[in-house]
């Protein structure tokens, strides 16, 4: 935890997995435990990678992300093999959850909580580890019914008829960052100490409250809405301006969304479409292009004068947010076989997931350090 | 108690290089308002100031400043810093002193300019309950203030403009608290300070006060007194509400969140 009250990626990226995801299958095979590593590794980038088109919020964070992650398995359509992925709440049931697990769990939505699946059914094809088994036991047959039903919601798929194209944009922006990004924010990171990085991000994300709040009105999430007011409120007054985030702090702990316009439209019922990878903005689909009309005209750094002025507020903003998870594009791409189709899949199920959740969403987002 | 040093004699240094030296707003209590572990705060306030220069004729300046405050302190220290924006009113500014001068207006008033603060204060208890600390203060207004006016000068139509520049002041003070009940700390003390600000005007228009076309103007009292309320709000806010008292009375009010 630093002075800002944020947790670094290791910690929370430890929050949220307290146990080794390989270390509870020691009777999988090793090709097992690779696949779970690139799954991880997929949603990790995923949820890193700020400058994908359908975020409206600039810099995402990490754990907000996180905080709706699901138990889950998707598709690697380069082996076309179903991929499990265990959870935390998971491993806490089965017994191996360390000491901290009741504050990782109470981190997780309670639905989410509900309708935990174990991933592992699903590997039809590995042994069942023993000390999993044990645990089943305990369970209640609502348990399982919920989780089986939990595990047939999983699977989703997003056209992809402009797969050339997106390829080519997928390795446009590939080389983007190789040529371009990357040794830019090496020079920044040198330059500027994390914690100042890391404040400008905030201040990013706060000017980005008008997305998010507009976009919780439309979805009727009045009470959304006004926690994102409220953090507004707070943050620019006693955040001076943003640059800090006094509202995530435990005294306060006003809950953190990232709603957006193409949320929106998912909740309204419009589907995804179809996958679109822009350049420089990254995966998209055609339902989250439209929104990102509604995000532009939403962000107030859109209306900085001249033109080029505001994309040049936009790239320091991009080159801020990759100097705070540099490194993780790098470790994707060494675990992943097709990093092209894991991410198409993470995207579309990442957004299906947000979308899902908002639409059973029947309370006030939970306090307690969403961030 | 070496870091409080190496910051009290840096900010002593930058304000004596700058002549930008503290004051304007709320001193706050003697006993800082960091946690005691350490760490930052944040605050916003509104200050209503009055004092009395003299260049000759006295007058009454009056701002209302309105700023947000960012500040780091442990324990027994604080440095903190304000920057805001603050409106400017002399009265009889361009007030005539002869017959034959007419003005359109007898007060200067500027609108909207940025300033900023800096302070750093120091804080010993001597229990629980009673405390003192001594602080500096010291502000300067990046802006200059203007304001248009005209007249007649001998039957003959003019129109000039008044400039109130590098507007600053420090202060320097002590502050004795008591903590009572409820975690509400009062406090008060004696404190020294000096103000000044350069006035130009456009023309030399015989009949005013501001004529010679570049005049200093300084506070006419240079010791005051102070008392003030810092009381707890829930989810680490505090109210702190001050007055202040030298030539004129001034006050102001400031909620502060601490990291």
């Amino acid at each position: 935890m630093d002075l800002f009250g944020h947790m670094s990626l290791q910690e929370e990226i430890t929050n949220l997995f307290p146990m080794n995801l390989t270390s509870s299958g020691n009777n999988y095979g090793e090709g097992m435990q690779i696949m779970k590593r690139l799954s991880f590794w997929v949603w990790l980038f995923f949820f890193l990678t700020g400058g994908c088109a359908h975020r409206p919020d600039p810099v995402p964070s990490l754990s907000s992300s996180l905080a709706s992650f699901q138990p889950r398995q998707f598709m690697v359509a380069s082996n076309s093999e179903q991929i499990a992925l265990v959870l935390p709440e998971t491993l806490a049931r089965s017994g191996n959850g360390s000491g901290d697990d009741e504050g990782n769990l109470n981190r997780v939505p309670e639905e989410r909580m509900a309708t935990t699946a174990d991933p592992l059914e699903s590997f039809q094809s590995s042994p069942e580890p023993p000390e999993k088994a044990g645990s089943e036991k305990t369970e209640s047959k609502g348990d399982l019914q919920d989780e089986k039903e939990a595990g047939e919601e999983k699977e989703v798929t997003i056209a992809d008829p402009l797969e050339p194209f997106n390829r080519a944009m997928f390795q446009f922006n590939d080389k983007l960052y190789f040529w371009a990004l990357k040794p830019v924010v090496r020079g920044y990171n040198e330059v500027i100490p994390e914690p100042a990085r890391i404040s400008v991000q905030n201040f990013f994300i706060n000017l980005a409250f008008p997305i998010r709040f507009v976009s919780r009105l439309l979805q009727a999430d009045f009470s959304g809405a006004a926690a994102e007011f409220g953090r507004f409120v707070v943050n620019t007054i006693w955040g001076v301006g943003g640059l800090f985030d006094p509202s995530s702090s435990r005294q306060l702990n006003i809950p953190k969304g990232d709603a957006d316009l193409g949320q929106t439209l998912g909740v309204y019922g419009l589907g995804q479409g179809f996958y679109l990878v822009w350049p420089i903005l990254g995966p998209s689909s055609a339902r989250d292009s439209a929104g990102l009309v509604g995000n532009y005209f939403l962000y107030p750094v859109s209306y900085i004068p001249p033109l080029y002025a505001s994309f040049g507020v936009r790239a320091y903003e991009e080159v801020n947010n990759t100097s705070l998870r540099i490194g993780d594009y790098e470790s994707l791409k060494e675990a992943a076989i097709d990093p092209y189709v894991a991410l198409r899949d993470a995207y579309a199920q990442y957004r299906q997931k947000k979308i899902e959740a908002r639409k059973g969403k029947s309370e006030p987002p939970k306090p307690g350090g969403v961030r | 108690m070496k870091p409080l040093k190496i910051i009290l004699a840096s900010t002593l240094m930058i304000l004596a290089i700058n002549g930008t030296a503290a004051a304007g707003g709320l001193f706050g209590p003697p006993q800082p308002v960091s946690k005691e572990a350490g760490g930052l705060h944040t605050a916003i306030g509104y200050w209503h100031h009055q004092d009395e220069y003299k260049n000759g004729a006295e007058h009454v300046t009056r701002q209302n400043q309105v700023y947000s405050q960012l500040g780091y302190g442990a324990k027994n220290w604080e440095v903190y810093g304000r920057i805001g924006i603050s409106d400017l009113k002399i009265s009889d500014a361009f007030a005539s002193t002869q017959a034959s001068t007419t003005t359109s207006k007898n007060d200067f008033e500027d609108n909207w300019k940025f300033y900023g603060t800096l302070g750093a204060k120091g804080f010993y208890p001597f229990n629980k309950t009673f405390g003192i600390g001594a602080f500096m203060q010291g502000s300067y207004s990046f802006n200059d203030f203007r304001d248009d006016f005209s007249g007649t000068q001998a039957g003959a139509s003019f129109s000039s403009q008044l400039r109130v520049k590098n507007l600053w002041d420090v202060n320097l003070g002590i502050g004795f608290q008591v903590t009572v009940p409820y975690g509400i700390k009062l406090y008060l003390g004696p404190y020294a300070y000096y103000s000044e600000a350069r006035l130009s005007l456009a023309a030399i228009i015989p009949g005013l006060n501001s004529n010679t076309g570049n005049l200093r103007i300084h506070n006419e009292t240079n010791v005051g007194g102070f008392t003030g309320i810092y009381v707890p709000l829930s989810r680490g806010f505090h109210l702190n509400v001050e007055g202040q008292y030298s030539a004129r009375f001034s006050a102001g009010a400031a909620i502060t969140y601490s990291y």
